[in-house]
């Protein structure tokens, strides 16, 4: 789906606002702190019903509304499409149509949504759960049955753990046997998360590198390979292996939540050897590969949220990705003015109020 | 500190104590039956306590039972070689409103959940296996309900208890709800459902 036009009712600072958007890149200009994130938060809203920056949804309403609403029209398969978000204090409902949906959550999937944001230097930087977390957004992207999987693999792990705590260190027969069945569900669920994500992983990372080398105007070696935290052919047989010093630690010590996605530039660590401009480069690749990928599968491009993207990259960089974004819509926002050669279809800049002073 | 007078706080208590009553619904009950006339009180704590001295749970199956033995087990009309195992004493009521199942049951009293404290030896599987072994048992059916929970409950009982044992054990279906719309259903039924497809002869 893409986005013609969206309003805005009490949502954050803005009491109205309409602003229509270009099908291919429209930019927003303006100073730090007037609310162009925003703008990109009430797009994420359309597609998630939640805020990509984690903020809870009382925070989206203006403070003296009751409720704030997100509506945007649209084009899917050649049809129009107005899709309206209500976020109340409460409680959150939708519209397709002007047809209320029975379960909101069915509104997830309507629109697609790829966000890059300066936060997401820390798929780099930050710990394994947060590549992890990539990969599985990813894989539910691509195939919404995945969240079942992970959904499960979760209480699972939840189970398993409760049970290894109440072993106290010593695991009695009955506790043995009652272990076992719990270990073939982990077993099943862990399997069946690892596969996907290591297929995942496969298919990512030609992507990757031709999105960095692109990036960063060199073909530099890029690396992804997804390690498992078990030696071991299958989970089954891993946990076999680790059962003893589960028992002992009272947690489950392999298994998919504790894998990790080793990301390398010429062979070494990006997480501890690169650069910060190659991180900041290397982030950007990893969301434009993931980018591309859904794309490909679903048939029709996700809407590119890039946030202040600019102040990240150096010239070259920043002239690079503009000059050759994924086909699809765009919304960028910056706090200077886009690099010439980089034309956009749409520019809107922002007074110190946080509204459009000319679109153009 | 307590707002309101020491009976009518106990009382408030004790309802939020029950399962699926927060402290609201507590003490809007409490109020109701502050106002309500004695003798509807008075019938409550009646039915309260005949209800706890002369049900108990039956000593073969831990259906619910007035006396020993619950109605089911004292059917000898019923097909004694067919075993129904559940969760709860409410599955056998959903059950039995089929029509469908002419065997007997075993209740478990709930389902493997470690988070909840709830193994084995909480429930009532030793007694399964007892009444396996002694009774003239030929297929065992696990209607355990198809969660994660239900799932492993199933699978305990399936591969430690039943495996020694010659008897056919067979598992509930899941799929669609009759009479339902195809859309409506989750994605997860509906794969379960594909999963567990039947051929059309």
């Amino acid at each position: 789906m893409q986005i013609t036009k969206l309003w805005l009712t009490d949502f954050r600072s803005y009491e109205e606002l309409e602003l229509p958007l270009d099908l291919g890149l429209t930019a927003i200009v303006g100073a730090n702190g007037i609310g162009k994130t925003n703008l990109l938060e009430a797009l994420g809203v359309l597609a998630t019903l939640k805020s990509f920056r984690g903020a809870p949804t009382d925070s989206m309403v203006r403070r003296e509304a009751a409720f704030a609403v997100v509506r945007a029209e649209g084009i899917r398969d050649d049809r129009e499409v107005l899709i309206e978000v209500e976020l109340g204090r409460r409680r959150t409902r939708a519209q397709v149509n002007r047809q209320r949906l029975k379960r909101t959550r069915d509104l997830l999937g309507a629109l697609r949504l790829t966000v890059f944001a300066p936060d997401d230097l820390a798929l780099l930087k930050a710990g394994p759960s947060v590549r992890r977390e990539y990969l599985d957004d990813l894989l539910v992207a691509i195939d919404p049955s995945v969240d079942a999987a992970l959904r499960e693999l979760e209480r699972v792990l939840k189970q398993r753990n409760a049970l290894l705590r109440q072993s106290h260190g010593r695991l009695d027969e009955a506790a043995a046997m009652t272990l076992d069945v719990w270990d073939a569900k982990l077993a099943a669920a862990g399997d069946a998360v690892t596969k996907r994500r290591e297929q995942l992983v496969d298919e990512l990372l030609p992507v990757v590198s031709e999105a960095y080398e692109h990036l960063a105007g060199e073909e530099v070696p890029v690396g992804a390979v997804y390690q498992r935290s078990w030696p071991e052919a299958s989970m089954a047989e891993a946990l076999v292996v680790s059962r003893d010093g589960d028992v002992r630690r009272g947690v489950s010590t392999v298994g998919p939540h504790r894998d990790e996605l080793v990301i390398t530039l010429n062979g070494l660590a990006s997480r501890t050897e690169a650069s910060q401009g190659e991180q900041r480069t290397l982030a950007l690749a990893l969301r434009l590969a993931g980018h591309r990928m859904v794309s490909s599968v679903l048939g029709e491009p996700p809407l590119l949220l890039l946030d202040d993207v600019l102040s990240e990259l150096d010239d070259d960089r920043a002239r690079a990705l503009l000059t050759n974004l994924p086909p699809g819509q765009t919304v960028i926002t910056s706090a200077t003015d886009l690099p010439a050669l980089a034309v956009p279809d749409r520019l809107f800049r922002f007074d110190d109020s946080g509204h459009p002073v000319a679109g153009e | 500190m307590s707002v309101y007078a020491k009976p009518v706080e106990v009382l408030i208590d004790e309802l939020g104590r029950l399962p699926g009553i927060g402290p609201k619904s507590a003490q809007r009950i409490a109020f109701h039956l502050l106002k309500a006339d004695k003798i509807d009180a008075q019938r409550l704590s009646d039915a309260v306590v005949a209800m706890k001295e002369k049900v108990s749970f039956c000593d073969r199956c831990f259906n619910v039972a007035e006396g020993e033995e619950c109605t089911i087990c004292s059917d000898i009309q019923r097909d004694q070689h067919v075993l129904c195992v559940v969760e709860e004493p409410k599955d056998i009521a959903a059950i039995e409103k089929t029509g469908a199942f002419r065997g007997i049951y075993h209740v478990l009293l709930g389902a493997m959940n470690p988070l909840e404290g709830i193994g084995p030896d909480q429930l009532k599987i030793r007694e399964l296996a007892l009444r396996v072994a002694g009774e003239n048992i030929t297929e065992v059916i696990l209607c355990t309900n198809p969660n994660l929970e239900g799932e492993t409950t199933a699978a305990f009982i399936a591969s430690k208890i039943l495996a020694p044992f010659e008897l056919k054990v067979t598992r509930l279906a899941s799929g669609l709800p009759v009479g339902g719309d195809l859309e409506y259903a989750d994605e997860l039924t509906l794969g379960r459902a594909l999963e567990g497809r039947n051929t059309v002869s």
